[in-house]
């Protein structure tokens, strides 16, 4: 899995990084044939770990505009969290009842609260490298849960 | 825009895969049955339309990082 270091944000206009570079993101890129809502053009991302930002994540655009969101495992946020995958979701993930995973759910600032996105996370399977934002019809979890507020 | 007059029970086809049926007509709303392929992707509106603007406003969020992180990782 690729890593970064914990500094954030990123500026948009950050210069391109070395072909190195682009070729190890490439190998660990994650393919959203939906792109994510709002940024429908991102259709491939990598998803950024290090042990100075765990548990936190970051997800990267690699192609098409760029985009970059800082997020959490949900489970980690709320016990016994767990949202429904529809058929659709599954299929579209490539995946089957038993494949394992990953949760991300998306971490924003407005106003200085910071919130995690419970109600529509991002869901990879890294099994195919194949993640989407699902969006549940249903309003079980709120879209701004609120982590802290900003000193 | 294609404009169409349904009845109830009466449906409009998209393409041969899509099927957009009016279930029951109220004074305040229509119920509405779709039929899609599971790859296509169908939501009400103002669903998309809320987490489109939450993901925008997530972007590059102002964060210090290492705090939070910090304070995530407390149990």
């Amino acid at each position: 899995m690729a890593r970064s270091n914990a500094a954030l944000p990123v500026p948009a206009d950050t210069p391109a990084v070395s072909p190195e570079v682009q070729e190890g993101l490439a190998r660990n890129a994650i393919s959203f044939p939906d792109g994510i809502p709002g940024f429908e053009a991102c259709r491939r991302f990598v998803l950024l770990t290090s042990d100075a930002m765990a548990p936190l994540q970051r997800i990267e655009s690699i192609e098409g505009p760029p985009a970059a969101f800082l997020g959490i495992d949900p489970r980690l946020l709320l016990e016994g969290y767990r949202c429904a995958l529809t058929e659709t979701d599954l299929r579209a993930l490539g995946a089957d009842g038993d494949s394992t995973l990953l949760w991300f759910a998306i971490i924003s600032e407005v106003d200085g609260v910071l919130s995690a996105n419970l109600r529509a996370p991002i869901v990879i399977n890294p099994q195919r490298m194949i993640g989407r934002q699902v969006l549940p019809d249903d309003g079980l979890y709120p879209i701004r849960h609120v982590l802290t507020t900003k000193a | 825009m294609l404009v169409f007059t349904r009845r109830r029970q009466e449906a409009i086809r998209i393409g041969d895969r899509i099927e957009v049926r009016v279930l029951r007509v109220g004074r305040d709303g229509v119920r509405i049955g779709i039929t899609a392929p599971p790859d296509v992707p169908v939501h009400r509106e103002e669903i998309y339309e809320e987490i489109r603007e939450a993901n925008r406003a997530a972007v590059a969020p102002q964060v210090d990082l290492s705090a939070l992180a910090e304070r995530l990782r407390q149990p």
